[in-house]
């Protein structure tokens, strides 16, 4: 999923579909800290406080991601990042 | 309890589905899910896709012993994210949508999937490496729900308060942005 | 378990064994999928005539004896009726989306207890599986309301959007004082908790909090802005029309039944009563008299503004709820519930 995530990311211009491919990596690495939680001997409980903190960071970053997308829509008229590249004005 | 273990597959009534065919299903969900949140023609079915894949993670959540992060994914991630995904994809017209075509520029694809490949093999590299390391078997005991509570507060307090300053930031961010285009 | 291939008294051993297990028992008939199925004909009729009878009129009363029929009636008619699909509408989530919320609703179920072993999966995370389910209607509700495509479907899905979303908050602190006096978040043991306090008294603000957030869920009056009839026409269910709008329907009542069921199990002891009738009985009891309460301000309060919505929900509701949640500490730690042996 990391792949899946990371292709999207470098591909995709739609700037919605790169914060589909964002999520798809976090979502990535939490399953890789419960899985691995879930495999030590004995299972710490560590991990799930990681997948957990982890799930509300990106949470947040998504909220404000879209607010961003928004906010530029309504400046530029556009969410093609390849158009999205003038830093003023 | 919970119905599918990861030891021990999973109890429906009278009929018991193995492990192996039930991480096969969950596993083709979830790609399946994120490769057709980032292909799909229409946003709108990417949103879904991506709420499919979601739902394949916390079904893997719940099938390695931890059903509590299972409901959290739900509740967080396909209740409010993509609620919000849904939300900023209706509000951004559709014309600035559609005349996108998300087909890779020359170099684009290629560089695309060089990362990929290059993450796999890293990732097959390590596992191949650390392999004799790792437990053959998952460990039969299992967390009790109660342990995370008293863990996030008395090991980690200051994660918490971090994370409690950081939804306050993000809060006010989130707002200062809705005003800023007024 | 059987020999292959199964000899016709084998086959009929087998399917025997199945339908009378237990487990079969609760996923189908009760508290399953049939008895859901019947509640929810059921309610609809007892809305119609409790609401007929604050109006001063009867309500339904030619299908059946009483009108109990009625229910039935509905459904041949929305069977029948053409489904009639909007121009540009989009079509697989259009026709999927009614079925799926129908599912969401019903899914619920599947961990509330109706008695002691009245439950299909005794989930040890159950109140947290139904708030997940909980938090999928609005997103659903958006997702038809897109696919109706045209302006006024969206509006209301829109608001409809907003009034659920942000009463889940104060739907889920209250419940965490409940939690917290039953000290799991299995909703058996909730239920058994209160075995000797229902607690609907030591968390009496969380009782009123949830079940005004629960009155907002289920968009009802006086919440009753994302179909609000005299407005946006029907809100966000105006392009449905037939099954469509039966599936609607059914997942609405069974919304309902849900809200009533889960102010049972929190607030109201679930299933504890005197022993001369069987437990889920006196469950169906409460759960009817709750949702009573919650039809009758259909038909008495005026609806509510949505500024005056979201003031509630975010700031006067929240508030309350993180109150009781002290409150719960404070009882907790101090040691008043267990010293007198209510705990």
């Amino acid at each position: 999923m990391l792949g899946i995530g990371l292709y999207g990311l470098s591909v995709k211009k739609n700037a919605i579909r790169i914060l589909f491919a964002i999520e798809i990596i976090v979502n990535a690495a939490n399953l890789n800290f419960a899985a691995f939680t879930r495999y030590m001997n004995p299972p710490q409980v560590s991990g799930q406080v990681i997948v957990f903190y982890s799930i509300a960071a990106a949470a947040m970053e998504a909220a404000v991601g879209l607010a961003l997308i928004l906010v530029a829509f309504r400046l530029n008229s556009t969410i093609d990042v390849r158009r999205l590249n003038k830093l003023k004005g | 309890m919970v119905f599918c273990q990861l030891g021990g597959g999973c109890e429906l009534p009278l009929i018991s589905i193995p492990p192996d065919l039930t991480f096969i299903v969950l596993a083709a969900v979830t790609i399946i899910g994120s490769i057709m949140a980032l292909q799909a023609k229409e946003l709108i079915y990417g949103a879904v896709a991506l709420a499919v894949s979601f739902i394949g993670i916390a079904g893997f959540f719940v099938f390695l012993d931890a059903p509590y992060l299972a409901m959290l994914q739900i509740a967080i991630y396909v209740g409010a994210i993509v609620v919000l995904i849904l939300f900023t994809i209706m509000l951004v017209r559709r014309e600035a949508t559609d005349e996108l075509t998300d087909r890779p520029e020359r170099g684009e694809g290629a560089v695309g999937v060089w990362l990929a490949g290059l993450i796999a093999v890293a990732i097959s590299g390590v596992a191949a490496l650390a392999g004799p390391n790792l437990p053959a078997e998952p460990q039969p005991a299992s967390l009790p729900i109660s342990d995370l509570g008293p863990t996030l507060a008395l090991q980690y307090p200051i994660p918490l308060i971090i994370l409690a300053l950081l939804m306050s930031a993000a809060l006010l961010g989130a707002m200062a942005l809705a005003k800023l285009e007024k | 378990m059987v020999g292959f291939p199964p000899t016709p008294a084998e086959i009929l051993a087998l399917i025997i064994a199945i339908v009378t297990s237990h487990q079969f028992i609760t996923i189908v008939v009760f508290p399953g999928f049939i008895h859901l199925l019947l509640v929810v004909a059921f309610l609809t009729w007892y809305e119609r005539k409790v609401l007929a009878r604050i109006q001063l009129r009867i309500g339904p009363l030619y299908a059946g004896p009483g009108g109990i029929l009625q229910p039935l009636a509905d459904g041949v008619k929305l069977i029948f009726k053409e489904i009639m699909i909007p121009y540009k509408a989009d079509r697989p989530l259009f026709l999927g989306v009614p079925l799926m919320l129908a599912l969401l609703a019903a899914l619920p179920f599947a961990v509330i207890p109706f008695g002691q072993n009245w439950v299909i999966a005794n989930l040890d995370v159950g109140i947290v599986f139904v708030f997940a389910a909980a938090s999928l209607f609005p997103s659903m509700i958006l997702l038809f309301a897109w696919a109706s495509n045209s302006k006024y479907p969206f509006l209301g899905g829109l608001r409809s959007l907003f009034q659920q979303v942000g009463y889940e908050i104060p739907m889920w602190i209250s419940t965490l004082s409940v939690v917290m006096l039953a000290g799991s978040l299995n909703l058996v043991d909730i239920v058994n908790a209160q075995s000797r306090i229902w607690f609907i008294i030591p968390a009496f603000l969380s009782f009123i909090v949830f079940f005004i957030a629960a009155m907002a869920e289920l968009e009802r009056l006086p919440f009753d802005l994302p179909t609000a009839e005299p407005e946006l026409v029907a809100g966000w269910v105006t392009e449905s029309s037939g099954a469509i709008f039966m599936l609607i329907f059914m997942g609405l009542y069974m919304k309902l039944y849900l809200m009533s069921a889960l102010v049972t199990v929190l607030f109201l002891g679930g299933w504890w009563g005197p022993a001369f009738l069987p437990q889920p009985v006196w469950f169906i009891i409460k759960t009817l008299i709750v949702a009573t309460f919650i039809i009758i301000p259909r038909g008495v309060y005026p609806r509510i503004r949505v500024d005056m919505l979201i003031k509630l929900g975010w700031t006067r509701l929240l508030i309350i709820a993180l109150a009781n949640v002290f409150l719960t500490i404070l009882l907790l730690s101090s040691g008043v519930l267990s010293a007198w042996g209510w705990l």
